[in-house]
Parts: C-alpha cells; sequence; structure tokens
C-alpha cells in the first residue's frame, strides 16, 4: 500500500537528471521530497505522472506501474504555474475534473467548496489572465484535488504564496492526509518540510542523499545540539569554558549550539548556570532539517544552480 | 471510454474557444461576404450581358439566304423583344462570306457567334450557331426564335406557298472549340455552357473554401498548441489527459470549428445563388437559362466535399498540431507557417488548372495523392466525370494516410510538449521522432 519509486533512471542527452533514484511512500503519509532546482524533482514527477519515460526502473502504485494507472490516480500541481489565460476558473475548473472523469454538477460544487475555502470565491468568473500569482496558484491546487486523487504530487506548491495562503494549504494538505490521501510534494523551503513531512527525501543531482522519516534522518545525522536562551547574555560568553561547542544560529531570542560527539549537553547547561546566568530555555536538539541538507549537499537548498538542460528554460507566462 | 469522453471534453473547449472568438466572427462575416459576392457574380454577368451588344455573324452556302436572314433576324430580335424595350440593340449581324469564313470569326473572338444557315432537301432551312462559349443561353434562345422567323418569312416568300408544306427550321449550337481540341478537354459529359460555367463556380467555390480553411484552421491547431506550451497550461493537460486524446479532441474541436465557419460562409452564398434568379428575372425581364448556377451542386458533390473536407482537414491538422509541439513561442510561429502550406498550395495549383478543364495526367496523380487529393479530386468531382477507381483509389489513400499521420504527429507531440527553448529545427524534429 504505497508508492514505491523503484531505482529510476532518466536522462537527457548528456545530462543526468535523475540517477538510480529509489524512495518508497506509504499510503496517507505527507512525503517532503528536498532538493534545489534541477535535483531531477520535477523529471521524478513527470515519470510517476507517465508523462515521461524512464529510462530504467519504475514507479508503482499499489504495486501496479503507475503508468498503466489511470491518470485520476493522481493529482498534479506542476512547477510552472498555467491555465487557459482567457478561460473564467470555474470553467477551467470542471475542464480539468472533466477530463479526470468528474461529472461537471459535482465539479462545479466541489469548486465552489474549494474555493470558498480559500477564501477566493470571488475568483470564479474571473479570467485566469486577471489572478494574481498567489490565487493562480490556489486555482491550480483546486484542480489538482477535484477529482479527489489518491496520490498528490505537488511541485513546490509553497512557493509564491503570502503566510495566510501558506497556512490555507498547509491545512488542506494535512485534511487530505487525514483523508488517507498520499501527498508527495517537493521543496526547497525546509522549514515547511519539517512541519508537514512524516518522511523526506533530500535529493541532489538526481541521486537520492538520505531519506526516511523524518525523525531517523535527523538523529542519522549524528550531529546533536542544545537550544538555549539566557538572560543578559545573547553572545553566550560562557560558552567559552566548554571546548567542543560551536554556535551555528545565534539569535536575540534562542540560540543553536552545536556539539561535538564528546560534549554532553548537560555540560553547556553546567556552564551557563556556573557563570550565574539565568537560563529561560534549554533543549537538546536534533538539527534542523536546513543543516542536514547543507551537511550532505554542501549548500543551502535555495541556492540558486546551473539550471540543467531537461528543465524548462523559456520564460514563463508568454502568451 | 474515457478516452472518448476527453476527446469529447478537449473538442468541445477548442470548439467553443474558437467559435467564441473574434477572429473568428470577424474571418466569417469577411469569407461570407466574399463568397455572397462570388454567388453575385452569375448573375452581374446577367446584367451585364444585357447591356452588350453581340455580335453575331450570319452565313450561307446559298446565294443571298445570309442576307435576307441576317435581314430579318436584326429586324425581329433588334425592334421587338425585352433588348428593344430597354432602348438597346440586342445583336449586331454581319454578314460573311462563307460558313467558313464565319467559324474562322467565331475561332478567332471577331464574333461571339455565327449563324450559318442552309437549305435542306425538303426546302425547309436549317440554323447551325457555332460559338467558342461567349454566347449566353438567353442569347441562344433569342437566335432560336430569330430562326424561326426567318423560317416563316422563308416558306411564304417561297412560289408557290401552298404547295410545301411549312418546316420548322432545324437548330443546334455546338462548341467550335471543343470541336476543335479533340474530345478530351472540357467536360466529358456534354454539359451545356451554363451547365458548365455553374460546375466551375461550384468548383472554385468549394476548392478556395476548403483551402483557406485548410490553411487558417490549421494554422490555429498550431497555434493553440504553442499557446498551451507557452502558458504551460500543458503541465496540467498531459497529466490530466492522454496525448492521443489531446491532439484528437483538439483536431476534432477546431475541425468542427472550421466546419461550421464553412457553413455559416456558404449557406448565405447558396441562398444568394438560389435567390439570383428571380433577382435576375426581376431586374432584367424573364430569360431562360440563366438561374441555373446551382444545378451542377449536386447532394453527391456536396457529401464529396464535407468528406474531403473533414479528411484533408485531419491530415493538415496533425502536421500543423506536431509541427506545433515543437515550438516554445508564438512567435516560431511564422518559422512553420510556409514550409506546412507548401504542400496544400502544391495541391491547389492542380485544383484551379482542373477547375479550367484541364484533365492532364499531372492533375489525375494529384487528385490520388493524400495532401492533395483533397482540393484536386474535389476540383474534378466539380467539373467533369472521375472513374469510380479513382475516386476509390483517393480516398483509400487518404483513409490510409490520416491514421498515420496522426500517429506520426502524436509521437512528435509526446516528445515536443514537454521540450522548451530550443529552435525549431529537423534536428529537434529527428530528436523527438527517436523518442
Amino acid at each position: 500500500m504505497s508508492l514505491v519509486v523503484d531505482h529510476l533512471h532518466k536522462r537527457f542527452g548528456r545530462v543526468v537528471a535523475v540517477d538510480d533514484l529509489a524512495f518508497e511512500v506509504a499510503q496517507g503519509q505527507v512525503f517532503g521530497f528536498l532538493g534545489a532546482n534541477g535535483a531531477g524533482k520535477t523529471t521524478t514527477m513527470r515519470i510517476t505522472l507517465g508523462v515521461l519515460e524512464a529510462d530504467a526502473g519504475r514507479v508503482t502504485w499499489q504495486g501496479t506501474d503507475s503508468n498503466r494507472l489511470p491518470r485520476s490516480t493522481f493529482g498534479y500541481l506542476p512547477e510552472e504555474r498555467g491555465l487557459y489565460p482567457r478561460m473564467p476558473v470555474l470553467d477551467q475548473l470542471v475542464f480539468f475534473a472533466g477530463l479526470h472523469g468528474v461529472p461537471s454538477g459535482r465539479a462545479k460544487r466541489e469548486a465552489l467548496a474549494w474555493l470558498r475555502r480559500f477564501r477566493a470565491e470571488d475568483l470564479r468568473e474571473r479570467k485566469a489572465e486577471q489572478l494574481s500569482k498567489g490565487n493562480q496558484q490556489k486555482v491550480q491546487f483546486i484542480a489538482a484535488v477535484l477529482h479527489d486523487p489518491a496520490v498528490l504530487l505537488m511541485d513546490e506548491p509553497f512557493t509564491g504564496l503570502d503566510p495566510v495562503n501558506v497556512m490555507l494549504l498547509r491545512e488542506a494538505f494535512l485534511e487530505l492526509r487525514d483523508r488517507g490521501r498520499t501527498v508527495v510534494f517537493s521543496t526547497h523551503q525546509m522549514e515547511v518540510a519539517e512541519a508537514l513531512c512524516e518522511s523526506v527525501a533530500i535529493v541532489d543531482h538526481g541521486r537520492m542523499v538520505v531519506g526516511g522519516p523524518l525523525r531517523e534522518v535527523r538523529r542519522a545525522a549524528g550531529r546533536r545540539m542544545v537550544r538555549i536562551s539566557v538572560e543578559d547574555d545573547h553572545r553566550l560568553s560562557f560558552l567559552t569554558t566548554v571546548p567542543g561547542t560551536r554556535v551555528i544560529q545565534a539569535g536575540m531570542d534562542r540560540s543553536t549550539v552545536e556539539l561535538e560527539p564528546s560534549v554532553e549537553p548537560d555540560a553547556v547547561l553546567a556552564a551557563a548556570i556556573g557563570a550565574g546566568a539565568r537560563v529561560l530555555h534549554f533543549e537538546v536538539a536534533d538539527p534542523s532539517l536546513e543543516q542536514i541538507f547543507i551537511d550532505h549537499v554542501g549548500r543551502p537548498a535555495d541556492e540558486e544552480m546551473h539550471l540543467a538542460a531537461a528543465e524548462p528554460v523559456a520564460p514563463a507566462g508568454a502568451a | 471510454m474515457s478516452a472518448v469522453r476527453n476527446v469529447g471534453i478537449v473538442a468541445r473547449r477548442e470548439y467553443g474557444e474558437r467559435v467564441r472568438s473574434r477572429a473568428f466572427a470577424f474571418s466569417t462575416v469577411l469569407l461570407a461576404g466574399l463568397a455572397i459576392v462570388v454567388a453575385l457574380i452569375p448573375l452581374a454577368v446577367r446584367l451585364l450581358d444585357r447591356a452588350t451588344i453581340t455580335r453575331v455573324a450570319v452565313a450561307s452556302d446559298e446565294a443571298g439566304l445570309a442576307a435576307t436572314a441576317a435581314g430579318t433576324m436584326d429586324t425581329f430580335l433588334n425592334s421587338k423583344g425585352a433588348a428593344a424595350a430597354e432602348g438597346g440593340k440586342a445583336f449586331d449581324f454581319l454578314v460573311m462570306d462563307s460558313p467558313a469564313v464565319a467559324t474562322e470569326a467565331v475561332r478567332d473572338g471577331g464574333v461571339a457567334g455565327a449563324v450559318l444557315v442552309s437549305r435542306t432537301e425538303a426546302g425547309g432551312l436549317g440554323f447551325r450557331v457555332v460559338t467558342v462559349g461567349a454566347l449566353g443561353a438567353d442569347r441562344q434562345q433569342l437566335l432560336q426564335v430569330g430562326a424561326f422567323a426567318v423560317g416563316i418569312l422563308d416558306w411564304t416568300a417561297s412560289q408557290p406557298a401552298a404547295t410545301k408544306p411549312f418546316v420548322i427550321p432545324g437548330f443546334s449550337v455546338e462548341d467550335a472549340s471543343a470541336a476543335n481540341a479533340g474530345p478530351d478537354t472540357g467536360p466529358s459529359d456534354p454539359a451545356t455552357a451554363a451547365d458548365y460555367a455553374s460546375r466551375r463556380i461550384v468548383g472554385i467555390v468549394f476548392v478556395v473554401i476548403s483551402f483557406l480553411t485548410l490553411v487558417f484552421y490549421g494554422m490555429w491547431v498550431a497555434a493553440g498548441v504553442v499557446a498551451e506550451k507557452a502558458n504551460r497550461v500543458m503541465e496540467l493537460l498531459i497529466s490530466a489527459a492522454t496525448v492521443p486524446q489531446l491532439v484528437i479532441g483538439k483536431i476534432a474541436g477546431i475541425g468542427l470549428a472550421g466546419l461550421t465557419q464553412v457553413g455559416l460562409v456558404l449557406v448565405p452564398a447558396l441562398v444568394v445563388m438560389l435567390l439570383s434568379g428571380s433577382i435576375g428575372d426581376a431586374l432584367v425581364g424573364e430569360g431562360s437559362g440563366s438561374s441555373v448556377s446551382l444545378s451542377a451542386l449536386s447532394p453527391g458533390l456536396l457529401l464529396a466535399f464535407v468528406v474531403y473536407f473533414v479528411l484533408g482537414f485531419t491530415l493538415y491538422a496533425a502536421l500543423y498540431a506536431g509541427a506545433g509541439s515543437l515550438l516554445s513561442r508564438a512567435e516560431d510561429l511564422q518559422v512553420i507557417a510556409l514550409p506546412l502550406s507548401l504542400p496544400a498550395i502544391a495541391g491547389y495549383m492542380p485544383a484551379v488548372l482542373a477547375l479550367s478543364g484541364s484533365t492532364s495526367i499531372v492533375i489525375r496523380v494529384a487528385s490520388y495523392i493524400p495532401f492533395w487529393s483533397p482540393f484536386a479530386m474535389l476540383a474534378r468531382l466539380s467539373v467533369g466525370r472521375v472513374e469510380p477507381w479513382e475516386l476509390a483509389l483517393s480516398l483509400g489513400l487518404l483513409l490510409v494516410t490520416v491514421p498515420l499521420v496522426t500517429a506520426l504527429s502524436i509521437r512528435v507531440y509526446r516528445g515536443g510538449v514537454l521540450m522548451y527553448g530550443q529552435a525549431p529545427s529537423l534536428r529537434s524534429f529527428l530528436r523527438v521522432l527517436r523518442g
């Protein structure tokens, strides 16, 4: 009962887009597919949808090859947003749902319910070309879920949304998960993945770098850190008395301190108290996804990379 | 099941988008206007014809007979009847030395026709009118009336009148050009000049409309594919429907829009053609044989037009869809517009030749070749006789080619729609073809 990406290979000319990629997403999970641009996320999703063919390997859902399944098994939110510019929003939604076999009456009802939910009811008669980017994205999200697919493939769903809409979308994700839908989304925003995912896969240059349940990924990082907040000593000057510590994220409120394996978290707390500081907060923490990503890939996920040739090059949104 | 449904959904969207567009309304009005103008040509010719004086040669082997006949017909046809009432002369009769001289004058174009009068063995008169098609049907009718008058006068003038019964003068019309050029040119069945003109007009209308619509709507297919790629709705489309569903749905939807426009263009023109007979009668006066413009429009020809239009459109639209999928931006459309319209133009030319009555081997072959037959065979069907095996061969080849080209186009499209930023070239075409 799961989505299995089974040793997938895909190359475009000389560019290797996906290189022996393998992971598994259990049904009803929210899965984060993490990587920079050109890491192979979009290609993997397109192969899953049956739009591209893999050179080797396969993707299965519940044991069946994904390109043998009806297209309505999947709901897809492409990274490159695009709708018919002159078509009213509601008509587009009914059109796409119709292609997935949803009768127009039901499609209309559900589309309106989703629009209401996204506080965007007034968009129904608007043409897509009149929508803001955020609203276009909401409409596309609805287009992806309207036929209630078993698996949702969302390519960078949170990019370009304001905080309110990010929240609405996160709620929708969790609700879909609670209804037993499997959600796979790609992102380079690690905080979002951290907040939503049960499992993640970090990919770089088409290769899987690390993957699995979020907690295990963090533990496996082999790094320990503490988060500490001390009154009147934002610079944590007492740390000089504890060798093998390093402030990796300094903040006015809380700072994150990385510990070498020989250092026990208690030593940090003892040093703080020994220095007479008032400790407001102390927490032994796993490394953040962002740190794990940097550890494995060598740079932050949102750092711009050269686009692989397989990725779209032409400017989007041209008429 | 879902495939048919999705083709229908895609087609409906395409159809609605085209038919509601401003370009559709604009071009429909324009083309309908043009078609009505073409439909009015026979009427205009008739109106113009009323004001012209037709020069007709009169000749006979019998001494004096030509002069008598010319005099009688001049008095009779130019003083009485509609033409005289309008204050003009219908005919200008020129007496010539011999039938041979008169026939030569007809071929030179010096006169519209020649009336050759001869004495029959029974003592009556025979009239042969020789023309190269420059003599309208109503003029021929008038000449026949004139011939009758000459016959009566000739009978009363002969001595003694009562001993010989009156013989109705023989009257026949023959085409000097047909007699000259052999039996293989011109319409195969002995069509009258008016019928032939009607066939040509119907053929021209069909071929021109087919050509314009195929090229125009073909470009719409390509432009539609490019637009979907450029505004990235393609990503959503190919995740919702399969490539064959998208290609066939698009072709069907835009093709139906094309057919709708053809209907909107043709129906008013046909109505005008039907009415132009009575309009003409009202303007020019009752005249026979001048409102036959629609006589060539048989249900069979109409069916052939629809069949060739549908098959031809599918063929060309598949080409345009495949080509469009290789482009990334609307600006690139110009690059493919000319090369893609070349096969249509190459088929249009033999069709025009066929409409002028030629049945050369080039035209025959063109009417079998799939990319050309929608024009060339249609033209041949309009103006002349086509052997059943020729029609079967032409349609058979078309029916085989259409799915082949569509399958090829689907293959190109599958590779092309997700390919961005590459200049349209033969190399990129071959690359997506290899998959």
